[in-house]
């Protein structure tokens, strides 16, 4: 995967967790994984399609979840509840929408799907053939895992060797000539 | 949710699940749910973005995952290894792939994402305010269910570049 596809999301987490919840944000390392993802316990979904392909999900912990959303809501809340789902899912839409608006600056235009929220850690999350960037941002409210699973429209497209390339332009000759 | 989508899916997953093992396929009884969706041990989730808005998962248990990957790839699985994962998503996108087509033909034309499998029994997803359509479908290896959780559109007139829609002969490959 792209580091260009990567940086709008990382930009955008950032700008986002700094503008909502007032965090002071570090990066830690970031890992490439082809494996699947063995869920956190509240995992958000979202799909991108369009120039840019994919998806990307928003792992944490209960308690993560728990701080960030009292703190976006402006109330304590205990348990992921109807109001408290939506909150994070909001959360997730933000970045994502936000990552969307620095794709289109640079060329790309994607929309974003509606956001899924998975609750139940150790599930096991595939992006089949996508490999996936793991971005942990550290909050004071806890880990905010990024997994960015994206691909560039037609960047699946091999270039042809030259080799096949003269084969293929090589005129036909006669067998045994 | 709008019920005039629930045919193009229904119809799709119809026509390409007896296609595909050679078998009727029987429908079940529809119904509605709002809650969040316990997972099965296999679940297949792909986002529509357009005209037709949501999310669709495709859901089933490990036996009849591994059975379907089976039929379809035409080789004997014994697990749900990576092949089989990726047969499993391949029949969920080839289905809502087909059924965009279909919203298209009736005026709904939408954009499906890549799809996602998650394994795994017993995690909660939910699709927040969308309430989801629960078709059941019964095939000769056994259950699968499709969830609705679709909406018209903010986006009526999207344009973003259409992803390939998959044929169904590669399957058979």
């Amino acid at each position: 995967m792209d580091a260009k596809l990567l940086n709008p999301f990382i930009q955008a987490a950032v700008e986002v967790l700094e503008a909502e919840v007032s965090a002071t944000v570090s990066r830690k390392e970031i890992s490439m994984q082809n494996s699947s993802l063995t869920s956190d316990d509240i995992t958000v979904l979202i799909n991108l399609i369009g120039d840019v392909y994919g998806v990307v999900m928003y792992g944490m912990s209960t308690k993560t979840c728990m701080n960030l959303i009292s703190k976006i809501m402006g109330q304590e809340f205990t348990e992921l509840n109807s109001l408290a789902q939506s909150g994070v899912a909001e959360l997730g839409n933000v970045i994502s929408g936000r990552a969307t608006i620095k794709f289109s600056e640079a060329g790309y235009i994607s929309n974003i799907s509606t956001p899924t929220v998975l609750k139940g850690s150790g599930i096991e999350i595939s992006t089949l053939g996508f490999s996936r960037i793991v971005v942990p941002l550290d909050t004071q409210f806890g880990v905010l895992t990024v997994h960015i699973a994206l691909r560039e429209k037609n960047s699946g497209d091999l270039p042809v060797p030259d080799a096949l390339v003269s084969l293929i332009n090589a005129p036909l000759s006669p067998k045994g000539s | 949710m709008n019920v005039k989508f629930l045919n193009p899916f229904v119809d799709a997953a119809h026509d390409i699940l007896s296609l595909e093992t050679h078998q009727p396929v029987q429908r079940g009884e529809l119904r509605l749910e709002a809650g969040a969706y316990q997972t099965d041990d296999a679940t297949v989730i792909i986002s529509l973005v357009g005209a037709v808005d949501g999310t669709v998962f495709y859901s089933m248990s490990k036996e009849v995952a591994v059975g379907l990957a089976s039929v379809l790839m035409g080789e004997k699985f014994e697990s749900l290894d990576r092949l089989a994962q990726s047969g499993i998503a391949e029949l969920g996108n080839v289905i809502t792939g087909q059924a965009s087509m279909k919203l298209a033909a009736a005026g709904f034309e939408s954009n499906i994402s890549t799809p996602s499998l998650i394994l795994g029994k017993g995690a909660s997803i939910s699709t927040l305010e969308f309430p989801r359509l629960i078709v059941p479908l019964v095939t000769y290896i056994g259950p699968m269910t499709i969830h609705l959780a679709l909406r018209e559109g903010l986006q009526p007139n999207l344009k973003t570049p259409q992803l390939g829609i998959p044929k169904v002969d590669l399957l058979n490959r």
